[in-house]
């Protein structure tokens, strides 16, 4: 009896010592809050929410329905290297300035788990198209997919933006391996360096199966390591980009002998079936197919390899051409993107749901970031919700402001 | 002005007489019978002849419901004097009203249309009507006169007052014609939609040819019937070129042949490759029911576009395909 009293005391001491410091870090597990409400029934209430936005579970292959709306943290380690250059530009200036990385679990994303969970290596790779309405999630979602894959140890082939390609190219050679065609040594040789530091541990055991010549002096041999072609292409920037080319082609033809797992990861795919807005010499414009590198995307996308899966998002922002208020993924993608992409799972991305919305906001709340006294009333919280209509990046730039 | 005169005259008048024997011819020129200031009739003293003074206008004298046909019979200027109506007519001057009716320029100019009230066109009906046939009893509905004549004409008559009766605008003729009373297949059809173009309304099926090129209304008429049987022999034949007849042309998506067939077909034999099973042919894959549904889906997609429906669909029916959970 005393000892049910002391324990309550003690508890009860806890909780205001909790309510005392809101600003610290409280990693409490999802198996914390339950133990608590048992012995703090009239406590719940103060106590449950701070609970809600965040889980102690952070690998991803263990989230599931209960973990809906929680946030769980990605280690710095695996910010350096997997996500390296995949991030959205917004979310990497919200991790320098929390300090963490925190991610929020998610439906769409849950689903993708679910059945990259249970693809079957053997059949064909499948394609996954993340869709939705400008700021709903559609790139976090795949950073999510991506941190799964990783900690499962697949091989991560993640193009960030898919866009950056087709637009802004300052120099354009033309390529030394089919003529018609025109590199992109500097967009390349980023994107080799970023890929050797998501995949270092591959690129010493994959071994190329054919001989590549790149000059009269230098050449790759049969059986030598991945990583020296990766080395090849960082180092002399002009045959970066056929050293992507290569990179893919062999990654495609030896994911099928099972070696290791291959997760290809576009983000706004739709660049590849779009316009330019690059132009030869004489101003004539240059389709996309005419650009080395697009050309080999759209041989990595089709699904004629096995061994992987292939997650894909469309979106309108960085596109080309395309009106502001498109989503859908046949008018991103265009006649020919979705011939090209046929048949994929179509997976929707939509705006917060209220237990999500209440979560975020506690999150912000938590790392203080919603300085205005009025931000955690029930007001406040509806004004935000008005605003935002429950939009994930109108929320965070609303937040950005308070 | 004329009691002043008459006084000056009466002083006159004595001095008249005792100047009698000097001014005998003045006399009887004032002497002759004077009319009183009160009547209206002016007098000229210059020899001039008599004017009338204005009757009241008709105005004054007309009933609220009198017979306005028998006013303006016929097409004629605008009267002020026969017409009741307090109209103004003209641009004010500063601090002013429009001009009133009385001497109105404006108003002359115009064409008037006081001939054509409704109860005059109303006798002219009546009028006519003897030289009219009945109303053929079997059409007594808007459906059985589509029915038996599908072909509707649209012309236009103008009416105007003035010097020539003849208008420009009179000769263009407008044919309407829905095509499910045509007699046309599926090739023909979309042949004859290619053909005119802009002129078939999809939601309604009405297919309008406009014509104007003529001068008269009559060769306008026989043309627009000209055309539309040209339409119907043309999109009847089938030319050598139709042959080349490329996915771009085609009005609506048509699954068989289509890439998508082609992509669904490579992944289930790489399927059934994987798994060891190659006993089945192209036709029996392609006549499975989950590529039927598939089909299904893919169709509807791409006629009527994205939305939440058509892509819940086709992400079930490829989850089925794909043997996903």
């Amino acid at each position: 009896m005393s000892a049910g009293i002391m324990l309550k005391g003690m508890t009860r001491l806890i909780s205001s010592v909790h309510k005392l410091d809101p600003g610290r870090f409280l990693h409490i597990g999802t198996q914390a809050p339950q133990c608590l409400a048992a012995h703090l029934d009239n406590q719940v209430a103060t106590e449950s929410p701070r609970a809600i936005s965040r889980t102690s579970e952070n690998d991803p292959a263990k989230h599931g329905e209960q973990h809906e709306g929680q946030h769980y943290n990605i280690s710095f380690q695996d910010l350096k290297t997997v996500f390296s250059h995949g991030l959205p530009p917004r979310f990497v200036m919200q991790v320098k300035t929390f300090n963490e990385a925190c991610l929020m679990v998610r439906r769409p994303a849950l689903e993708l788990l679910h059945y990259l969970k249970n693809t079957n290596f053997a059949h064909p790779a499948v394609r996954y198209v993340f869709y939705g309405e400008k700021g709903t999630g559609k790139t976090l979602s795949l950073c999510h997919s991506i941190h799964f894959c990783a900690k499962q140890d697949w091989l991560i082939l993640h193009i960030p933006d898919a866009h950056l390609w087709v637009k802004n190219c300052r120099d354009l050679l033309q390529s030394t391996y089919n003529k018609q065609r025109f590199d992109q040594p500097l967009e390349a040789s980023t994107w080799l360096k970023n890929f050797k530091t998501a995949n270092e541990h591959f690129l010493s055991q994959i071994k190329v199966q054919e001989k590549y010549v790149w000059n009269k002096r230098e050449s790759t041999e049969k059986g030598s390591p991945l990583g020296e072609v990766v080395e090849q292409g960082i180092m002399r920037v002009r045959n970066a980009t056929d050293a992507v080319g290569i990179v893919l082609k062999e990654l495609k033809r030896q994911s099928s002998s099972g070696i290791f797992r291959l997760l290809v990861a576009v983000d706004g795919v739709n660049a590849l079936w779009g316009r330019t807005t690059l132009k030869r010499e004489d101003k004539s414009p240059i389709a996309p197919e005419e650009l080395a590198f697009i050309y080999n995307l759209r041989k990595m996308v089709k699904n004629d390899w096995q061994g992987g899966a292939i997650v894909l998002t469309v979106s309108q922002t960085g596109s080309l051409f395309k009106p502001r208020k498109a989503y859908l993924p046949q008018e991103l993608l265009g006649k020919e993107g979705f011939d090209a992409l046929d048949p994929f799972i179509p997976i929707l991305v939509s705006n917060y749901n209220p237990k999500e919305f209440e979560s975020c906001i506690h999150y912000y709340l938590e790392n203080n970031w919603l300085q205005h006294e009025k931000a955690h009333t029930e007001e406040g919280k509806k004004e935000l919700l008005f605003l935002s209509n429950r939009n994930p990046g109108q929320l965070e730039r609303l937040c950005a402001y308070l | 002005m004329a009691a002043a005169r008459l006084s000056a005259s009466l002083v006159l008048q004595p001095r008249a007489r005792t100047l009698r024997a000097f001014s005998t011819s003045v006399s009887p020129a004032t002497r002759s019978p004077r009319p009183s200031p009160s009547t209206t009739e002016r007098t000229s003293r210059y020899g001039r002849p008599l004017r009338r003074k204005a009757l009241p206008p008709r105005t004054e004298k007309m009933a609220v419901d009198q017979d306005w046909p028998s006013v303006y019979p016929v097409a004629a200027p605008f009267k002020p004097s026969a017409v009741p109506l307090p109209v103004r007519m003209g641009y004010p001057v500063k601090r002013g009203v429009p001009m009133a009716k009385e001497g109105n320029l404006e108003l002359l100019k115009i064409p008037n249309f006081l001939h054509l009230t409704p109860v005059a066109i109303k006798r002219h009906c009546e009028a006519l009507k003897d030289f009219c046939t009945e109303w053929p009893a079997a059409l007594d509905s808007d459906e059985k006169c589509r029915k038996h004549f599908p072909i509707e004409i649209d012309t236009a008559g103008y009416v105007s007052a003035g010097p020539s009766v003849r208008n420009p605008k009179a000769r263009v003729v407008t044919l309407r014609v829905k095509l499910s009373s045509l007699n046309l297949d599926d090739h023909a059809k979309k042949k004859l939609i290619k053909l005119v173009g802009d002129r078939y309304c999809k939601s309604t099926d009405v297919l309008t040819i406009k014509t104007d090129r003529c001068p008269l209304k009559r060769q306008n008429y026989d043309y627009a019937m000209y055309l539309l049987t040209v339409l119907y022999h043309e999109s009847w034949k089938t030319e050598e070129w139709e042959k080349t007849k490329t996915e771009a042309d085609m009005e609506e998506y048509v699954w068989k042949d289509s890439s998508s067939e082609k992509n669904i077909l490579e992944t289930l034999l790489q399927i059934k490759a994987a798994e060891k099973n190659l006993e089945l042919s192209k036709e029996e894959l392609l006549g499975t029911e989950e590529v039927e549904e598939y089909r299904k889906s893919v169709v509807s997609l791409k006629n009527e576009g994205d939305n939440e429906n058509t892509l819940s669909q086709y992400k079930e029916s490829v989850k089925r395909l794909l043997n996903l959970t």
